[in-house]
């Protein structure tokens, strides 16, 4: 049963830790060493730029980018290959169901000439929702929670929602952790199937029922967790810190741009602009 | 340095939609040069008494509240709990849900950034220093053990310099190890900054300890103010709030003629005071160590050469358990123990087939768990999670004891769930969310759904959790109803007490693997054995040393037999 062995240990511990590599360990990360607006900013910027493109190779070459920058902020794979295949998948199933369309109402050049066709047409759009996925996490997923709270709240964002995201990272594990403990509770007191059909669907069905009742038991048990939370943050002094210059002023001290904020941010857009130029 | 007072006066307080106050006509006084311990039954009322010190009560829990609360001369209705959160720091129970931030340092520096000062990196590190934790200010909070992230809780308290510290039953999340160094730490602090501090704790022999005063809290009203040597002499009224006395002060009434007594009257609540007030036993009625069950039944478990570990963030997979070899045999009734960190747990949980081995085989009952699904290892096998709470994944604590029997479609399901509850006396839990109990209740819980399924092997991980004596008593009666039909039991625990009385074979497990594994006399015999695995023998064992009885008693009633008949001699 070997390979089933490297799905149940290798792959949910590798899994685990991939992804809290990708949330905590910014130590490395390139888009970690510039001030948090500056990268905020930058993001909000690249998510809009690919649009006024509208031939493949500038996007191409954005996409290239793209990835090189997620690589250097050490963005988890799994969670790259997760997000390229759900674009893939999407887009697919559009120009699948497009083409068919199109054959059935008797378009000339067949299904498979439909299927060149809509690909080709529809490539543009695949890239740009790409670039703007790839570019979104790896600036978020870069950024320490503590780097990213702050430059939010610089921003003007309000201070419950920047605690939230710190809280959301320090809970993170928590979760994982619980959801795992459950899931694996539920093997212990259920019975696999024993006939697992053709490539054991059977049975990787009844591990997709088993992590979906996890859920509910998660959810519960840290929201539990949460009462004593907020007794504690009342006693730790957040509610008096939410209208206290002083605790705003200290929490913000130490932002400053500085020149190497200014030149990535000037690189990025002579990028552009030679993108645009040239390609 | 001068001394500051909480002064309780006639408090009486009432949760909102609740008829019976929780307090009644409450009155006490603490002072910062104290080390205090509060203790009382489940619901008397001492947890809410403590968050009135800090403000919680009335001004988060809304509810009447009448009498005065000071500290440091503010009363407390005139404050806010933060104002007054500055003076009485409150490390929770479940404190690492007191834990809001990701790393070490912010979470301490958290409160001080609060209020505005502008020394909190300062305050942050000196607050870590004081617990002993100064190089682990920029590790992030998961990554720490349970026992440090007590500590993480405690400095974050400090950090805003208050007179008064509380702590919330640190030896109940705690394993005996780590809470004896929270009390170190605590008693420390106490005396070195004056500052007061308030815990509130089950385990008397903490209390004998390390606390200079006792406050006995009983149906919402504080019944006495002592000295610890006197409270913990008041026996039969801890008893009724199902508290237990020390072993040793146990030992000293049980023997006859007042021969526990100490010159002063009272009986004695340390091992020390024991051991100068009880007279020597001249040794001389050594009891052989019994043989241990290894040989006398079929081997059931193998595990060998197995090397297993698990990925870490920062430093690759780290290696639990090396080349490591273990044979299990019927009738064997096993307890595993050491440090944390030892592999206890990751032991159990090969066994489950829940994970496979990097390297090396694993046999249960004759299956090789890596070609095995655990879901057909649990044919046989039992796992009960240390964590209770993981366990009940139905709304009711009856649909969760009947889920494994539902699934395998078990004919009499009914009448064998009805069965576990009587027998366990769940009746009153048992339409109830397995979620919403308390701790000892879903331990209690826990151990029925174990129960139900009628296997052949048991594996408890840290049954006793928090030494909970009821849940101790617990354990010890599902094992008996099991012996039936279970071939082996194997326990990882902390708790040397019921090692003592329950064990026939004791696996110590240090860094490099196995350190002993011997007859559980043979194991209380070397102190610095236990000692090297962090484990602290019940006092019953210390004192038998201390006294020359050179093997051991290991329990209360064993070593009163062995200090009777010495005197007759």
């Amino acid at each position: 049963m070997g390979y089933l062995d490297a799905l149940r240990n290798i792959t949910i511990a590798d899994i685990k830790v991939d992804l809290m590599r990708t949330a905590y360990d910014n130590d490395n990360a390139l888009l970690n060493k510039f001030d948090p607006r500056v990268v905020i900013i930058w993001a909000a910027i690249f998510v809009i730029v690919p649009w006024f493109f509208y031939e493949p190779e500038p996007l191409f070459a954005m996409l290239v980018a793209a990835l090189l920058l997620a690589y250097l902020s050490q963005t988890s794979i799994y969670l790259l290959a997760l997000l390229i295949w759900g674009s893939l998948t999407n887009i697919g199933f559009i120009v699948v169901l497009s083409s068919v369309v199109y054959w059935w109402q008797g378009g000339s050049g067949g299904l498979r000439g439909a299927v060149v066709d809509n690909s080709v047409a529809l490539l543009p759009f695949t890239l740009k929702l790409t670039v703007i996925s790839v570019v979104s996490l790896a600036a978020f997923s870069a950024m320490s929670p503590k780097k990213l709270a702050k430059g939010l709240l610089s921003l003007g964002v309000p201070r419950p929602f920047t605690f939230a995201i710190a809280y959301g990272y320090r809970m993170m594990p928590v979760l994982l952790e619980e959801y795992h403990d459950l899931v694996n509770s539920l093997r212990l007191r259920n019975k696999a199937p024993e006939n697992r059909g053709l490539l054991r669907w059977r049975y990787f069905l009844y591990l997709l029922k088993l992590s979906i009742k996890a859920f509910y038991p998660m959810a519960f048990n840290v929201a539990k967790r949460s009462r004593v939370t907020v007794e504690a943050m009342e006693t730790k002094g957040f509610s008096h810190s939410l209208g206290d210059e002083a605790s705003r002023a200290l929490r913000l001290g130490d932002l400053e741009i500085q020149p190497r904020d200014v030149s990535f941010v000037t690189v990025s857009l002579l990028f552009v602009v030679v993108v645009a130029v040239y390609l | 340095m001068s001394t500051k007072q909480i002064t309780v006066e006639n408090l009486t307080f009432r949760y909102p939609g609740s008829d019976d106050p929780v307090l009644q006509n409450t009155n006490v006084h603490i002072d910062t040069d104290e080390f205090t311990a509060i203790v009382g039954g489940n619901g008397s009322g001492k947890t809410t008494l403590c968050k009135t010190f800090n403000g919680l009560v009335p001004h988060f829990f809304n509810g009447t509240f009448e009498g005065s609360v000071r500290v440091d001369g503010t009363e407390t209705t005139d404050s806010d709990v933060s104002a007054l959160s500055r003076t009485v720091g409150y490390v929770f129970q479940d404190f690492e849900n007191q834990l809001v931030q990701p790393v070490v340092r912010d979470d301490v520096a958290f409160a001080p950034k609060n209020h505005g000062l502008a020394d909190y990196e300062t305050r942050a590190q000196q607050a870590l220093e004081t617990v002993g934790l100064g190089d682990a200010a920029d590790r992030f909070i998961w990554e720490l053990s349970g026992g440090q992230q007590h500590l993480v809780a405690l400095a974050g308290v400090l950090a805003m310099d208050p007179e008064f510290i509380i702590v919330d039953e640190p030896a109940a999340q705690l394993d005996p190890h780590n809470a004896r160094e929270t009390y170190e730490q605590l008693q420390e602090i106490q005396r070195e900054t004056d500052v007061g501090v308030i815990v509130i704790e089950h385990h008397t022999e903490f209390i004998a300890d390390y606390c200079d005063r006792l406050v006995m809290v009983a149906d919402g009203d504080v019944a006495w103010t002592e000295p610890v040597d006197v409270g913990l002499n008041h026996v039969d009224e801890l008893l009724a709030e199902d508290i237990h006395p020390p072993q040793v002060t146990q030992i000293a009434r049980e023997l006859p003629d007042d021969r526990g007594r100490l010159p002063n009257g009272r009986y004695p609540v340390t091992v020390d005071q024991a051991a100068r007030c009880f007279r020597t036993v001249a040794d001389g009625q050594r009891r052989r160590a019994t043989p241990d069950g290894r040989g006398s039944g079929d081997r059931l478990i193998s595990v060998s050469d197995v090397t297993h570990g698990y990925p870490t963030l920062r430093e690759g997979r780290k290696t639990v358990l090396e080349s490591f070899d273990l044979e299990l045999y019927a009738d064997d009734r096993v307890a595993l123990v050491g440090a944390n960190g030892a592999g206890k747990s990751t032991l159990l949980r090969l066994l489950t087939g829940l994970e496979s081995p990097d390297d090396g085989t694993v046999t249960v009952l004759g299956q090789d768990t890596n070609e095995t699904l655990p879901e057909e290892l649990a044919d046989e096998t039992v796992y009960i999670h240390q964590n209770p709470e993981e366990m009940f994944v139905e709304e009711t604590v009856r649909e969760d004891i009947a889920y494994y029997l539902k699934s395998r479609e078990v004919p009499d399901t009914d009448q064998r769930v009805d069965d576990v509850i009587s027998f366990l006396d769940l009746e009153d839990i048992a339409d109830r969310d397995g979620r919403l109990l308390s701790l000892g209740q879903q331990r209690r819980a826990s151990l029925a759904i174990g129960l139900a399924t009628d296997p052949s092997i048991v594996l408890l991980d840290e049954p006793t959790g928090s030494l909970d004596l009821q849940s101790r008593r617990e354990v010890t009666r599902m094992l008996s109803r099991s012996d039936s039909r279970t071939e082996t039991v194997v326990i990882a625990t902390h708790d040397l007490q019921l090692v003592a009385a329950w064990a026939d074979r004791v696996i110590v497990l240090g860094p490099n693997g196995i350190l002993a594994d011997e007859p559980a006399q043979a194991v209380f015999e070397q102190p610095e054995l236990l000692q090297q695995a962090n484990l602290r023998p019940p006092q019953v064992v210390g004192l038998s040393e201390r006294l020359g009885v050179e093997s051991p008693a290991l329990t209360v009633s064993e070593l009163v037999d062995q200090l009777t008949a010495a005197e007759v001699r």
